[in-house]
Order: structure tokens, then sequence, then C-alpha cells
């Protein structure tokens, strides 16, 4: 049985202007000890997606309309706020995208750690000072027990990214959701905060939900990957299939979009770009919601009818009229705006 | 650097030059940048200096002073000021620098204690508004604009008769609960913003319950906004003081607070003013030496004030 299952979640924020629907029908499944990559642009409602798992959404004005989160049996959606409480940090744990901002710049880095620990573990202080020194060297920080008396700012924002991690892994969690862990870091901090959260999800025996909007860092740490768009999963497969063969116009596009420094693909000139913008979420399109970015979209049904999710071969989904195993040959690719 | 740049070797490297030089770089914290830019505002030290040298004065005066600040001797009224009399004395023969001292301790001591109670309830009002939210929120500053309307000393005036006594308590509670409304409405701001900071959100994520995320990450950060309010609002009790024992509706003779004393002094302005002028100085240097303590606090709490 899967550890957390997610099943048609709604999660609507009720605004002046209207209901902007940011996640709108999701589903998805993450196994035990396996790594989930959650894609897609900005405003796609990942986020949304991973606060709603967690009950952090910002109540009112957003609201989960209806589906369920099952976690090991039961659905947390329908905990109370202080069930859901133990459930933070202590089954599932969670880091943000900026380090800089995410510790507390008043408190020291070792109050911050066992704070959490106490709070989940019945330990004195001491013991609680031994883990949190035990944490910060398995997140690689040179020194680790004299650091625990620092104060945030003397610490790097990949060695804040650490210390975030060595918080969220205090009380040993099932599931860790790591929403756009490495966004704020440089590109050779990324590489070596990936490998940690790697070796640690086996060490620790983790679930992890990576989302991110970066299609390289899925690749590398992800087993299976779901692509959402404007609120909706489109596709969903694991991480080679997606990658050798993307059935959605979206995905395709995403991935045509990726600058290629060797092999078969590399391209002079320009990257190709999706053209328009992701819709408006107070009133999407009644039909596929990628459909006027869609360069496969006709006057066929897909332009009237609302595409489901569907599984296309075994394991991989996908929600399109016109994915590209199907489209091979029969289908010309039409150019947008013709 | 032709190495590798992997982000440990990088952040090792940092670590042994600091561990070779011996010292850190610079150890910055908050209340050290903000002692640095206090000193260096001269107007503030000089402020700060006036403001403890008030405070010795009113504490340890009246122990070692040879007088009785309320005993009579009509042989050495209205005195002009002499080594033995450095205030010179009142038209009862009590010495004015003993007597400033001991009302300075009720004056002062009323200050503090309603700043306290404005801290207080401000802070109680304020962050429980800003922290739920809402609807509660609405409601609550609603209120809080119904009660700006209220004026202050009338209010003041209206507690005291209610209360149908006037001590140092009551002048403390009279003072304090017309005036709490603007720290309340500050706090309130204060955690208003700071709830949306990550750090809270963080917190929340591995299980923080409110209490935690309120007593650990919302009201610390705001310590810096409330000294200052202390220093902002020490100032105006002080004046209420004096402005309520002055027309007669304080503390009463013959104990002294400085208000009291510039209402005896109003008697005999004519022919003997030092009587009115010695409390009168002694509330407008206060007054002003917390008024500049808070403007130099101001400047120096705000991580924005960079020093040139």
């Amino acid at each position: 049985m899967a550890l957390l299952e997610v099943d048609d979640l709604r999660t609507h924020f009720f605004t002046r202007e209207g209901t902007v629907r940011a996640v709108d029908g999701v589903s998805f499944a993450v196994e035990k000890g396996k790594t989930l990559g959650i894609v897609g642009e900005s405003g796609c409602g990942k986020s949304v997606t991973a606060l709603s798992i967690m009950g952090l959404i910002p109540k009112p004005p957003a609201k989960i309309v209806s589906g369920s989160v099952m976690y090991e049996g039961s659905d947390l959606t329908k905990l109370s706020e202080r069930e859901l409480e133990d459930v933070r940090g202590r089954e599932i744990a969670m880091i943000f995208q900026d380090p800089m901002t995410s510790l507390n710049p008043t408190l020291t880095v070792g109050t911050q750690i066992t704070e959490t620990i106490r709070r989940h573990y019945d330990v004195s202080q001491k013991q609680a000072n031994k883990k949190a020194a035990e944490l910060l060297e398995k997140v690689r920080i040179p020194r680790a027990a004299e650091r625990l008396l620092d104060y945030p700012h003397r610490f790097s924002g990949g060695m804040r990214q650490r210390v975030m991690i060595a918080i969220a892994l205090s009380c040993d969690p099932k599931l860790l959701i790591a929403d756009e862990p490495t966004t704020a870091l440089d590109v050779t901090v990324q590489a070596s905060v990936l490998d940690l959260l790697d070796d640690l999800r086996h060490e620790y025996d983790m679930s992890m939900i990576i989302i991110t909007h970066d299609m390289g860092v899925v690749a590398e740490a992800a087993d299976d990957i779901i692509v959402m768009y404007a609120g909706q999963v489109v596709e969903r497969a694991s991480t080679l299939d997606l990658f050798d063969n993307p059935e959605h116009p979206y995905t395709e596009a995403l991935l045509g979009a990726l600058p290629q420094i060797e092999g078969a693909n590399v391209r002079d000139g320009r990257l190709t770009a999706i053209p328009g913008r992701p819709p408006d979420l107070i009133d999407p399109p009644a039909a596929c919601r990628f459909g006027p970015r869609c360069r496969y979209a006709g006057s066929d049904d897909c332009t009237k009818h609302e595409p489901q999710l569907r599984e296309i071969r075994s394991g991989h989904w996908v929600r399109s009229a016109h994915p590209a195993s199907e489209r091979a040959g029969s289908r010309k690719p039409q150019e947008v705006g013709s | 650097m032709a190495t590798t740049p992997t982000d440990i070797r990088e952040e090792g490297l940092v670590e042994a030059a600091l561990g070779v030089s011996g010292t850190p770089i610079r150890q910055s914290n908050l209340w050290k940048d903000a002692w640095r830019r206090y000193i260096r505002n001269r107007g503030a030290v000089v402020a700060g200096a006036g403001f403890i040298l008030i405070l010795l004065y009113c504490l340890i005066w009246p122990i070692i002073s040879p007088y009785d600040p309320n005993a009579v001797d009509y042989s050495q009224a209205k005195l002009d000021p002499s080594l033995e009399h450095p205030f010179g004395t009142d038209k009862f023969g009590r010495d004015l620098f003993t007597r400033t001292a001991v009302g300075g301790r009720v004056s002062i001591l009323i200050g503090f204690g309603a700043t306290l109670a404005i801290l207080l309830i401000g802070v109680v009002y304020g962050s429980l508004s800003g922290f739920v939210g809402g609807r509660l929120d609405n409601g609550m500053m609603r209120f809080l604009d119904a009660l700006y309307g209220l004026p202050y000393l009338p209010f003041a005036i209206i507690t005291l008769a209610i209360i149908g006594r006037t001590d140092m308590w009551t002048m403390m509670i009279a003072l304090s609960i017309a005036s709490w409304f603007t720290t309340a409405r500050i706090v309130r701001g204060q955690v208003m913003s700071l709830k949306e900071n990550d750090y809270v959100r963080a917190a929340k994520a591995v299980g923080a319950r409110w209490y935690r995320v309120l007593g650990r990450h919302l009201l610390p950060n705001t310590l810096g906004i409330l000294i200052i309010a202390i220093f902002l609002e020490l100032p105006a009790v002080i004046l209420g003081e004096a402005f309520l024992s002055f027309i007669g509706l304080g503390i009463s003779p013959p104990d002294a607070s400085w208000g009291a004393m510039a209402q005896e002094g109003r008697g005999t302005y004519r022919t003997h003013p030092i009587e009115i002028i010695v409390p009168s100085v002694a509330i407008a240097s206060l007054v002003l030496c917390a008024n500049f303590i808070a403007d130099g606090l101001r400047d120096a709490l705000d991580p924005r004030t960079r020093e040139s």
C-alpha cells in the first residue's frame, strides 16, 4: 500500500475576484521509500498541493473543497488542527524554498533544532542537544557541535538549507516534502544539497516529494514524476518513461525547452519556448486547459470537452486527446496560429 | 581556487580561514549593531546619561539626605538656593532638593508602572488580534477605533473619580487605562507582518503549536519596537501624572510628586518662583531625555539605518 494517497484533491481560494481553482482534482500516490517529483511552471498548483497535504494552506481564503489525503489509513483533511500538529514534523516534514528566511534570526540554530525534537519526543535538553549535533553532522556541516550555538546569519544559504533539512529530519519523518529545495541556491550548492537529500532518504528510509520547476532536478532525484498544469495533473509516469517517451504536448514542450549541451539534440540559436501564458484559474477553459497553447489542438473534441486522465500504457497516465504515441503518423503537427 | 568547488569544500575552506586567523570576521548581531549605532548618536547618549543621573538622584538622595522631606520648619521657609539647600526651601521650610528627589520617585514609579501596564495590555490585545486575524481581529480593531475617540485625560479623571481614591496605584490604573491603544495597534501590525514570515511557516511545518509560534517566533521579534514604545509612552504618562496632580486630582499633600510640588509652588510663583521652577524643570528634563532616547533607539534598532 502506498504511504500517501491523494485522491481528487481540490483546493480553492475564495477571493474577491472569484474562486481561484488552484488545485483542481489532483490524484497521486507516494510509495514507501520512493521519491515523487512534481513539476510544472509557477502558479500551476504544486506548492498549494503540498501545503494542502500538510494542512498549512491559509484559511481563509483557501479551502480544501473536496478530495482526500490518505496517510497510513487516516484522512489528513479530516484531522483537527491539533491532530495535524502532531503529524507535522513527526510523520511528514517539509522544507521550503528560501533558506535565508526560513530560520528565525533571533534564535540559535541549536535552539531551533532542539525545540523541534522536544516538541515531538519526551527527551531532556541534553539528549536533544546531542541529537542536534548528530543531525548537523549528518547534513555535513563542519564543526557541528560548536555551530549549534551560532545564529542563522552566520550560515551561508547552502548551509542554512542543510540546517532546514536537519530540522526536518529531527523527528524521523516517514515523508519529506521538499518545496523547491534548491531554487534559491547556487548551481554547485544545488547539486550537493540534492545529493544530500538523496543519501539521507536512503539512510532514513523515507519517502520524498520533490516539488520543482527544474526538469534537471527531478530527472536526478525522482522515481516517478507528475507534471502539473493549471491545477491539474496532465501526465504521470516513471521518470525514465517520462523523459524517454513524453506523451502530453505540454511535457514535450517543457522538455523541448531544456537547453542541451551535448548529444543529438543540440540546437543552435534560440531555445524553443511555449507560446502563450497559463490560463486564469478563476475561469479556466471548460475544455482542455492546455488547449489554447497546444500545437495539436484542432477543431476536434478536445476543444469542447475536458480530456480525462487515462492510462495510455502500463503506469503512464496522460490527460490529452493527442498523446504522442497516438499522434505519430496519423496526425500532422499543426502550427499554432495558422 | 582550482579545486572542484563543491559546497562543502568551499565552506570548509571558509571555516579553516576563520580558524587560522583565530577570531571570526566580526561577531555582528542585532543588539551589538544597535548599541554601536546608538553610541554614535550624541544627543541620545547625553539624554541616556541624563536619564540615568535623574534616576540615581531620585533613588539615592532621599536616603543620604540630612533633611526630612516632610518636616515643616517655618524658620527655614522660602530660602533661596544655597549650599545647605541647593534648590532652596518651600513655604513650609522643607528642603526642595530632597523633596524633588522624593517626588521624582513617585512620578517615575507611576510613569514606569503605568507604562508597564500599557505594554501588558497592549501586547496581549494586539498580539491576540493580529495572531488570530479574521473576524476577531476586525471586531477588536473596530472596538479600538471607538475607544480612540475618548480623550485621554478626561478619561483618566473619570476613572479616578470612579475609583474614588487617589494614591500611586490608582494613578497608574487611571493613566494606563486610556493610553494602551497605540501600543496595541503597533503590536498587532508587527505580529500581522511577522506571521507571514517563512520561519513561522517552517515552524508550523514541523509541528509547532500556536503558543510556541507566538511566544518564540512572533513576540521576541517585536521586542525592538516595544522598547521604543516604552520610551515614547513614559513621557506621556509622566506628563499626565504631573497634570493630574497639578490640578489637584493626583497625589495630594503632604506626599510629593513633581506635579503636586508644582501645584504647591503655584501659590507663591510671584514671590518665590523657585518652588514652581524646580519641579517643572525636573519634569521637562525627564520627558526630554525620554524622547531623545526613544528617537535614538528608533534609529539604532532599525536595521535599515546604515551607519555612514
